[in-house]
């Protein structure tokens, strides 16, 4: 009787999500948070590589059922490649989202990469902005930059009033939603600031640069 | 007189982002830009003259006696020449970001830009403008740079091999689907065995396997 109480309340009190699920769920998150938010986020090198892990497992195990040719287990291929499938959807768009932030602002995530060495970018994705930048500006000056007097031949130049170099407006708006209670947020008006209490649970329109420490906290998921 | 070249490139890169195809590339109006910059840092220098300025190579240090209040009227040629050189400058930076962007965006979705420029382009205006298409749009920079971008896209796609970073980015929903060839394509192989496509004929394959020939217009999907 003792033993089968505690039982349940072990499985009630630990409810032991597997490493599987929560990486797909983390991934999914991190994939919707990089897809709607204004600005490049810390790139995740141990859940990626988990999941690479996984999906090579899985490419090994479908090639194995193919290879016993055995007409039953017909079914479970073609779950196990759609399942293939969607993560590899998953992971393509999450890359290429980060891709595309980073070829829309180059200078200013390779001003950020090099003042501090975050977790901001991958080295891959390092590697690819310093490789495409060196291409770009290789291309400005044999097409026209080199005939310009030296002054003006900068490509990141901050002066003369207007910056050179774009950064993400932090300022939009983002839907979000509070996954646990996350305290409050300053809100500002047209004339007044107000404080709003983020519950979990909510849902809420709100600046980008209120939540976004939220979100790195991942207190708070963008939708 | 001043920058109206250089408005013409801008409405040219304006025009770039909503076409199919690229258009030939400016070089005479890009000529004239660039000539048009020379010769306004040429006047400054000469209006400096007299004042006995020198110039630093970066062209941040002007020592130089000249006092704006003294002489408005010269005061406000420099200015005006200034400014007319840095918005040559946006507008040159702005018509060749399109252009390379335009470039790199074929790249990604595996366009060959060799088979492009290797098209014979015998019917120049009687099949409309899809035909001329880039056989001779492409400065010799631009070129150089269609093919290192590539090259660096390889090589960033090259460590992602299982995903397919160049594949679709709609959400896979069937893994098999219906497909009718256009163009022969020869033998592929897949997990299944070869298939031989021939045009007109049918299949019923999985689209991680002719994803490519889909892009590249060999194959049509049949929903």
């Amino acid at each position: 009787m003792d033993d089968d109480i505690q039982d349940i309340l072990n499985s009630v009190s630990a409810p032991s999500i597997p490493q599987r699920t929560r990486d797909l769920q983390a991934l999914t998150r991190a994939w919707v948070n990089e897809r709607t938010s204004p600005e490049l986020l810390s790139y995740p090198t141990p859940l990626i590589e988990r999941v690479m892990e996984r999906t090579k497992k899985q490419i090994e195990t479908i090639e194995d059922i193919t290879g016993t040719l055995d007409p039953r287990s017909n079914f479970t291929l073609v779950i196990l490649q759609t399942e293939l499938e969607r993560f590899k959807f998953i992971v393509r768009s999450y890359l290429r989202a980060r891709i595309a932030k980073i070829d829309a602002r180059p200078l200013h995530y390779r001003a950020l990469s090099q003042s501090e060495p975050t977790t901001l970018l991958s080295p891959l994705e390092q590697q690819y902005l310093q490789s495409h930048q060196a291409l770009l500006s290789s291309h400005y000056n044999s097409s026209f930059l080199a005939t310009f007097p030296q002054s003006l031949q900068k490509l990141d130049d901050t002066s003369g009033g207007v910056s050179m170099v774009d950064k993400p407006d932090e300022e939009t708006a983002v839907f979000c939603r509070a996954l646990r209670d996350a305290g409050s947020v300053e809100v500002m008006g047209e004339t007044a600031t107000t404080d709003v209490e983020l519950q979990r649970g909510d849902l809420w329109l709100l600046r980008w640069s209120a939540v976004k420490d939220a979100v790195v906290r991942g207190d708070v998921e963008l939708v | 007189m001043y920058a109206e070249q250089g408005n013409k490139l801008v409405d040219d890169a304006k025009r770039i982002a909503s076409l199919q195809h690229l258009p030939p590339y400016a070089t005479t109006t890009v000529r004239a830009v660039t000539k048009e910059v020379r010769d306004l840092d040429r006047e400054v220098t000469n209006l400096l003259a007299p004042y006995g300025s020198t110039q630093g190579s970066d062209g941040t240090q002007i020592k130089s006696s000249f006092n704006p209040a003294d002489d408005p009227a010269t005061a406000c040629a420099l200015l005006v020449n200034h400014l007319s050189m840095r918005r040559n400058k946006r507008c040159l930076l702005a018509y060749h970001r399109m252009r390379t962007s335009k470039l790199e965006e074929m790249c990604w979705n595996g366009i060959d830009i060799n088979d492009l420029q290797n098209q014979p382009v015998s019917t120049p205006s009687a099949a409309g403008p899809r035909q001329s298409t880039t056989a001779s749009s492409l400065s010799a920079e631009e070129e150089q740079y269609a093919h290192q971008y590539s090259d660096l896209l390889a090589a960033y796609k090259g460590q992602w091999t299982d995903i397919d970073l160049t594949g679709s980015l709609e959400p896979p929903k069937d893994i098999f689907i219906d497909v009718r060839v256009l163009k022969d394509a020869g033998e592929i192989q897949t997990e299944y065995g070869s298939i031989t496509l021939t045009k007109n004929s049918q299949f019923y394959v999985r689209q991680g396997d002719v994803e490519r020939l889909i892009q590249q217009g060999y194959l049509q999907r049949l929903s």
